[in-house]
């Protein structure tokens, strides 16, 4: 009986133990939560030495000319050792200036990273500087984390050149009339194509589709061998495809998914309805594009393993394609309708508040240095992001680049058609709202237009509280 | 199926025929099902070997085959290290080893003392508010750990801890899971059993030792399971409460690779960093399963 028993209790530890890693985490990390009600009234105290600490190091600083320590959080998205560039950059700035001294901390992906940061601001400890996604700024913004950078922009207005930044990319680093970041890993959506499979199909392979009716027409032709014709992820951040396929839809040129000022979003209108009709019926109607949410992640991966003989996707992935397709590829401008057009997407330098002057007088330094065309060219050509700058494409390291690799070209000439990302006050729930029930319309739970009012109802919502 | 049911010709007497044949046709069918349930056992546990195993199986593929392989455009199934050569060197993992193997000792060796001594408070000393004060452990069995993530972040900040390993540790330092279990275990024992050693003259940590623990060693193992590999596999909190590679734990290295949100997935990167992460644990279950088994199977016939 005994026995028995302790089989059972066995039984349910092991069930416990596979069916809820997690939850056996979560009691663990429950209980600091009662750790941390019991420190609660003990925290003053322990905090008070920290911040003594600080205060004689400024005082130390100052007197006997220590660098000013800057802490910098970077997040990685496009795989491998992207690292070891941004350390090096880190590391060559403050050869420059002795009187600095930057910690490049790497933070995971653009979530993880954003997590760290809103953690540290919550805490008061936040980065000094870091590159976080060009969404965040409403999110930033209503948490008051970070500083305007109007004044150090005009203070080095020579020196910054802000004219010289691409126009696409400082649409998103604006709210209120202030400027709050400076673009720095950025890229646009551009249509990958296997120029194999295109002879295959008797296309020519230097002439890749310009408009959707030969978006359409090839993906069919291009749809055998047991290949697909075309893939548009779907799931994930699809509102970034959509807001594409919306724009290029739209009669109006300055068409937007979003009000100017963050609070409003623009989802359904009948011009919407049809691009996201379009898209459905890449997979239903043309047959062209396999049926059902497409992932994110493994479209590059199937187009380079000749699964799809086009993909819409990111400029990041210019460096994995090139790296890894074993057959001759072409990029191009995403393909028009009305007109063309992509939106921007990626991540740029912010600098925080609760950090003293001295800091953010630094750090802006450290902002201005790793935007500078050199810079910009040497993490534009290691990663495969578009220099955020026109002079980049001058210096002899993208020279250099783009002679060997023209194809990087591409992402940055479509940049007079590109426009800002759907960023707006509450980002993740209204963002989400619009991602789901793209999802939902394209996996046929709903159809276009009802999933369109949905999403347009559930961000309405979310943004309620900042319309009063 | 009665009459096609080749019964024994030689008879006796109706009725004896009749209960043979049936025993016969019992006979028949209890060995069918034995068959078909040998047959079906295996199949299953073939399944589940192969559903293990596949994954497994893909990983090594890709790690140490070259890539014209995997990426099924023909070539060759060369067998190659310059995979592992890239990726170790893309991070520090030597740094990130010794970190993760004593922040997942140290949480575990501190969770024994912690959990032992709470299971035994909840299961045999009674104390005002007992119950109250295990249902709440309960209750944080249910909390998703990344909620907690911003308050604890305060408190170990208040405390000083950011970026430290004892910061990475702290908040697993109690576990109401482990608690959980254990206490269970500890109600299972007859009570009659903690009076004799008393009689005997044990002291409460002489039975807790001499008794309670070495008859609970299976509870303790699989909860060392859970344990061990939740902390070696854990990212988020980690990567968040800590800024240098000094501090900082496997899975980042990892998710270096793995975490490639903008481009696409690089399997042959993403399954090199996995097998250096994962490798320890696997090879450190391979040597001890039959000890983890043994131990379990002993157990089950003690207790």
């Amino acid at each position: 009986m005994a026995t028995r028993k302790s089989q059972l209790l066995l039984g349910l530890g092991l069930v416990l133990a596979l069916t809820g890693c997690g939850s056996a985490s979560n009691n663990q990390t429950g209980s600091t939560q009662e750790n941390g009600g019991q420190s609660g009234s003990s925290a003053p105290a322990s905090s008070a030495p920290a911040s003594v600490s600080q205060v004689a190091s400024t005082a130390a600083d100052a007197s006997a000319q220590d660098p000013v320590e800057l802490t910098f959080y970077y997040p990685v998205n496009v795989g491998g050792p992207l690292t070891k560039v941004v350390d090096g950059m880190a590391a060559s700035f403050m050869k420059g200036h002795p009187e600095i001294k930057v910690n490049a901390v790497y933070t995971g992906n653009y979530g993880d990273n954003t997590v760290k940061i809103q953690a540290g601001v919550m805490s008061k400890q936040p980065p000094d500087v870091a590159v976080m996604m060009s969404t965040e700024l409403y999110s930033m913004l209503d948490l008051d984390a970070i500083v305007p950078l109007d004044d150090f922009i005009a203070k080095d207005e020579a020196e910054f050149n802000k004219d010289d930044l691409y126009p696409a990319f400082v649409e998103d680093t604006a709210a209120n009339g202030h400027t709050y970041s400076v673009p720095f890993q950025r890229s646009t959506i551009i249509l990958y194509y296997n120029k194999d499979m295109f002879k295959a199909a008797g296309l020519d392979p230097e002439k890749p589709p310009t408009n959707w009716g030969e978006l359409v027409d090839y993906a069919k032709k291009l749809n055998r061998d047991g290949h697909a014709g075309l893939e548009i992820p779907g799931n994930d951040d699809s509102y970034w495809m959509f807001q594409m396929l919306a724009r290029q839809h739209a009669s109006d040129p300055k068409q937007s998914i979003m009000g100017d000022d963050g609070k409003k979003a623009i989802f359904n209108t009948p011009e919407n309805v049809e691009a996201l009709q379009f898209w459905i019926d890449l997979s239903k109607k043309d047959k062209a594009m396999p049926e059902g949410i497409i992932d994110w992640a493994a479209t590059p991966t199937d187009f380079i393993e000749g699964k799809t003989a086009m993909m819409m996707h990111t400029s990041g992935n210019l460096t994995n394609v090139k790296n890894n397709a074993k057959f001759d590829f072409g990029v191009a401008f995403s393909p028009a309708d009305k007109q063309y057009g992509s939106p921007t997407g990626g991540g740029n330098l912010y600098i925080f508040k609760d950090t003293s002057a001295e800091k953010q007088a630094a750090a802006w330094e450290f902002v201005k240095y790793m935007t500078a065309p050199e810079q910009a060219a040497l993490f534009s050509s290691s990663s495969g992001y578009i220099g955020v700058r026109k002079s980049a494409y001058d210096t002899d390291v993208m020279k250099a680049y783009t002679a060997s690799f023209p194809q990087a070209l591409v992402a940055r000439d479509q940049l007079p058609y590109a426009f800002r990302e759907l960023s707006t006050h509450n980002h993740g729930k209204v963002s989400s709202a619009l991602t789901n029930q793209i999802q939902a319309a394209l996996s046929g739970k709903t159809d276009a237009a009802s999933a369109l009012k949905t999403a347009q109802e559930e961000a309405d919502k979310q943004l309620a509280a900042f319309n009063k | 199926m009665m009459g096609k049911e080749p019964g024994p010709t030689l008879s006796i007497n109706p009725g004896l025929r009749r209960i043979s044949r049936e025993r016969a046709h019992g006979r028949t069918i209890a060995a069918l099902f034995t068959a078909l349930g040998k047959a079906s056992g295996y199949t299953l546990m073939l399944a589940f070997v192969g559903a293990w195993l596949i994954p497994l199986v893909w990983v090594i593929g890709n790690a140490f085959l070259s890539k014209a392989m995997f990426s099924g455009s023909g070539g060759s199934w060369t067998f190659t290290l310059s995979n592992f050569e890239r990726v170790w060197k893309a991070a520090p993992f030597g740094i990130y080893y010794g970190n993760t193997l004593l922040v997942t000792a140290a949480i575990f060796a501190v969770q024994l003392v912690t959990l032992t001594l709470a299971a035994y408070a909840f299961a045999r000393i009674p104390f005002v508010g007992r119950q109250a004060v295990f249902m709440l452990f309960l209750v944080q069995i249910m909390v998703p750990p990344d909620v907690l993530i911003f308050s604890n972040y305060r408190t170990i900040n208040a405390l000083g801890l950011l970026d430290t390993k004892l910061g990475i540790m702290l908040p697993y330092f109690a576990t109401s899971f482990g608690i959980f279990l254990l206490r269970q275990a500890f109600k299972q024992f007859p009570y009659e059993l903690e009076e004799a050693a008393r009689m005997e003259g044990s002291s409460t940590p002489g039975i807790l030792l001499r008794i309670y623990v070495p008859l609970t060693r299976p509870i303790y193992l699989s909860f060392a399971i859970v344990s061990i590999s939740y902390h070696w596999n854990d990212f988020l909190w980690p990567l968040i409460v800590t800024d240098s590679p000094d501090n900082r734990m496997l899975t980042v290295g990892l998710a270096m690779f793995a975490k490639s949100s903008e481009a696409g997935v690089q399997w042959t990167d993403v399954s090199t960093a996995v097998l250096i992460v994962a490798a320890p644990l696997l090879i450190g279950f391979l040597l001890f399963q039959r000890q983890f088994i043994g131990s379990f199977i002993h157990s089950g016939l003690k207790g």
